[in-house]
Parts: C-alpha cells; structure tokens; sequence
C-alpha cells in the first residue's frame, strides 16, 4: 500500500484535531495581542522601536511555536493508548512504524501551521509599523520550522517512554534551556581533567542542539546579515538525522508495546 | 475449508501494576474455519479480550502459536483480511461518523469515490445515515457502537473479529446488527466474536467455544447443545410410576404426576407407558434449554 497515503491519512487526524481543538486559534490571538500591544509603543511618539519590536516578534514567534510543538507531539501517542483509538487504527494493514511517522508528520504539520500563521500576522504587524522587512526573516523562518522538527521528534519520543505531562516538561526544559545547557557543558567540559572530557562532550552531542536553529538575533538587529548557506544545509543534515534517531529510538519502545 | 483462525497453545501475559506477571491466556488451543459463526464465550476475566489482541497483533503472545488465513496473527498480510471491533469503542470526538470511516477506509487501502460511497453505505447500513455529519463526541454510547461495526466492516474484510459486539445497542440495534452479520455471513464472512449476550449468540452462531481462567473449556456445535438442552414434560392423571424413566418425576397435585425427559425417546416409552396403563394425558411440552443454564454449569465445572 501507498506509504505516503497512510501518513497523509494520519498526519491529517492530527491536524483536524490540532484546529478543532482550537490550539493554533488560541495561540495566534494570544501572539497578535502581545505583538500589537508593545507596537503600539509607536503611537506615542517612543522612536527608535524597530529593533525592539522586531526582537518581541521573533520571541513570540519562538515561544509560542514551541508550545504548540510540544503540547501537539507530548499527548499523541498516550492519548491514543490511554483512549483507545489506536485499537482501529492498528487493526488495519499499516505498521506501528507508519502509526508513528503519520503522528509525527502530522505534528511537524500542526506546528509548521501554528508557525506560519503567527509569522503571517507578525509580518503585517511589523509592516504596520514600517519596519524594515529583511532576508533574513526568511531564513530565520526556516531555521526555526527545521528546529521545530528536531523538537516534535524528542517530544513525541520522549512520550514514548514517559507520560505526556512529564514528556512535555521534559521537551521544555530541552528547549528552552538548550542554550544554558550546551554552554554549562561547554565550561564544565573545559574545568574537567582530560579523561571527563569526552563524556561532556557525548552528553552535549546527544542532547538536541535546539538553539542553533534560533536566529532569532540576526533577524532582529539590523544589519547583522544571513548566516552562510552551507550552516543551514549542515543544520538541515542535522535535522534529518537527529529527528531520525529520535523517532527510531520511539519506534524501538512502541514496536513491541503491549497495547 | 480452510482455516481461518488457528490458535494453538497460546499463551498471553501481562505485567500487572504491582509488577507481577498475569497469566491472561494459558495454553489456549481452538480454531474456526472459512465461513463459520463462532461465538467465544467465558465470564469476565476469563481471557476473552486478550486471545482477540493476541489475534489482533495488539499484544505479542508469550507462548504458542497463532494464525489468521495461515499467516502470523498481527502481520499486514491477515490485519488486510479483518475487520474488528474493539471491546471499547471510543472513536476521535472531534472526527464526525462519515470522517471517522475515510481515516480508517484510507489505512485500509481505500481511496477516492470508491470509499466515499462505501462509508456512506455502511453508515446508512447501521443506521446513522442522519448523524454522519455530527461529531463523534455528540454521538451516544449506542451511536458510537455502530460507527465501530461500520468501521469493521470496510472493506469488505473476510473475518470479523468483534469483541462485544452487542455492547450498548438497544434491541432494535441488535435486531439489526444480527441482520448485518447474517448477511456478511451469507456472503462467505467468517466470524468469530465474543458476547455476554447469550441469546444473540443463540440466534447467531454455529458454534461455541468457551473458556475460563485463560484456558479451553470446551466447544459445541449450537445445534447439537439446543438438542441436548431441549426438555419435554409430561403431566397425568393417574397411578402410573415414570421412576425408571427419568430422576425428574414427582407429584405436583392430587393424583397428578410430573415428569421431565431430556431425550424424545425416553417421551415417547413414557407417553405409550400412560396411553396403556389408561391414565389421563393432561399436558406435553418441549422446552428449549437456556444457554444461559448450560454456561453457568460449564463454568462452575471447569472452576
């Protein structure tokens, strides 16, 4: 049977699901408020904003697409077992493998679309105010898409092996503390004797690198430029293979699971 | 005929909460073959659900062997040939009927006009053309039931495997359901379920197979159970002793006697025995034995 057919079948549950449970509605109203009330500053008379506005932008851009990746790919796998409707869907012809790239595709989907509309109303937020639109936006945007992969896959992997609250807390500590993280290796890495470093450094390689996805301070600051082309092909590899091992590493727990 | 479920010492176990492993089915052997009925009886807890996983391929079975068509349980090969019906039917809410039939036409290989027509048939066949626009979560218990049996019956699968099926329908539900399955039946569909409603498996089936604590109790072929089932009594007015006939004969009022015989043979020597011995014949019926009574006693002899 078509692959592909499948996925699209399942990815599209979870994206009906994801809009009729009205996620991405309150997320994007949410976004536009905050946006529109520091833009307002403009109004009276504040000069000077364009950064200030466009750095607000892009970390509600960035905020609120990592809750909505998060929260979509922490409750698909438990929520299926937990209410039994992975019953009928299992009884067809499709694999546990098929079941989870579906599920995953159809997260990237939701969060993909979360994104995009936010980024849609930011845009006409920040046109509104006249500021400068930049390439780098673009590439900004697809970084962050590419990160928000990488992020769907440790979620949905960890809520394989965990229950979604702890999946979802786990996922945002992950993500938001990815920076601190890498950095908080980094020294401890550098402090240690020769023999720890290797083991700082496995521990920063398995750990996702979600916040070099983030270009969120190049596409704030004016001037600063896009990032070489060949860092987003090698952050694209990145993504493929890392959000591969992740869903691998579901597949290895939910191929068995007694359900 | 072939076979279209072979189960073989099958063995089924669970890790329970508290870390102890369970022995939900223990060496289960049985089979059903192409085209017949079979009713899968036990008590709660006796293991029923579980052997319907393990066929499945929901739950990897920790021993024996178990087969659908000749193919492993749980391969893509046999999950194409089946439709099932889960115990508990909880479906997307947020999905309506007619969505919840495309989602899983489409797993199911279906596509285009062609499964448009088909989900819209079946919902009309179990009764929801009205409500296959309404979403799933405004749908009642019975309504949910009857998106499940139209959902195992996509694709014109030639096993359905259905747990519980009468779960939450009301008569008329039931009526209806048995009209579907008959009609499936009558088309080659072999089907294998399982039931707390006995009548319906009365009606339904051609045979039995009951098991108890995860083990194999016994089968029975429907007719040849109603046969032995069947009882006759005879009551009379006269002085004329049944004793040596049957255990069931006594005195129920002045000078009329009671008897009850399980087999026709054993009626007719007693109703000759009253004709010449010039007693009064008052009354003759034949009762149909309650499937009902048999469970109980098969169990209570297998506990």
């Amino acid at each position: 049977m078509n692959k592909i057919r499948i996925w699209k079948a399942i990815g599209r549950g979870v994206l009906l699901e994801s809009v009729r449970r009205k996620d991405l509605w309150v997320i994007a109203i949410l976004g536009m408020i905050i946006i529109l009330a520091a833009s307002m500053l403009g109004f009276f008379g504040v000069r000077g904003l364009e950064v200030f506005v466009k750095d607000l932008a892009v970390t509600v851009l960035g905020i609120f697409s990592t809750i909505v990746a998060i929260l979509t790919s922490s409750r698909l796998l438990p929520d299926e077992i937990r209410n039994r409707t992975l019953y009928p869907l299992l009884a067809r012809p499709i694999t546990r493998m098929d079941l989870l790239l579906g599920k995953f595709f159809g997260a990237v989907a939701a969060t993909w679309i979360g994104f995009l509309m936010l980024a849609a109303l930011t845009a006409v937020a920040l046109l509104i105010f006249h500021v400068q639109f930049e390439w780098v936006m673009i590439q900004y945007m697809v970084l962050k898409m590419m990160g928000l992969v990488v992020l769907c896959a440790v979620t949905l992997t960890l809520s394989a092996y965990m229950t979604p609250q702890a999946a979802a807390t786990m996922s945002f500590v992950l993500a938001f503390g990815s920076v601190m993280f890498e950095q908080g290796l980094l020294m401890a890495g550098n402090s240690a004797g020769k023999g720890m470093r290797p083991i700082f450094a496995t521990v920063s390689d398995i750990l996702p690198q979600y916040h070099l996805f983030d270009e969120g301070s190049r596409a704030a600051n004016i001037g600063w430029g896009s990032a070489p082309i060949w860092v987003v092909l090698a952050l694209g590899t990145y993504m493929i293979f890392y959000s591969g091992a992740m869903i691998s590493m579901a597949w290895s727990k939910f191929r068995k699971q007694a359900i | 005929m072939s076979t279209a479920i072979l189960a073989e010492q099958l063995h089924v176990r669970y890790k329970a909460k508290n870390g102890k492993w369970v022995e939900a089915v223990q060496g289960l052997t049985f089979n059903v073959e192409a085209g017949e009925v079979v009713g899968f009886l036990g008590p709660n807890g006796a293991g029923k659900s579980s052997t319907l996983k393990a066929l499945m391929g929901f739950v990897e079975p920790s021993g024996g062997n178990c087969q659908i068509f000749g193919e492993p349980a749980g391969s893509l090969a046999s999950r194409a040939r089946i439709g099932y019906l889960p115990e508990v039917a909880l479906y997307y809410p947020f999905l309506t009927p007619r969505e919840t039939l495309t989602l899983y036409g489409e797993l199911q290989g279906l596509h285009g006009k062609a499964l448009k027509t088909e989900a819209e048939t079946l919902l009309e066949v179990v009764g929801l053309k009205d409500a296959m626009n309404k979403r799933n979560r405004s749908l009642s218990k019975g309504m949910l039931q009857r998106v499940g049996i139209a959902q195992s019956l996509l694709g014109n699968p030639e096993l359905l495997i259905l747990d519980e099926v009468t779960s939450g329908l009301d008569p008329v539900g039931r009526k209806e359901l048995r009209h579907i399955l008959k009609d499936r039946q009558q088309a080659g569909c072999t089907l294998f379920f399982s039931s707390h409603e006995l009548s319906e498996v009365e009606m339904l089936c051609d045979r039995i197979v009951l098991i108890n604590n995860g083990k194999f109790v016994e089968e029975r072929q429907i007719s040849d159970l109603k046969q032995e089932l069947r009882q006759f009594s005879v009551r009379y007015k006269g002085e004329v002793s049944l004793f040596d006939l049957t255990d069931h004969w006594q005195q129920v009022g002045e000078n009329i006697y009671e008897a009850v015989f399980t087999s026709k043979e054993q009626l007719l020597v007693a109703l000759d025995r009253v004709h010449d011995e010039k007693a009064k014949l008052l009354d003759v019926v034949a009762q149909e034995g309650s499937l009902e009574d048999y469970f109980v006693e098969a169990i209570a002899r297998a506990a």
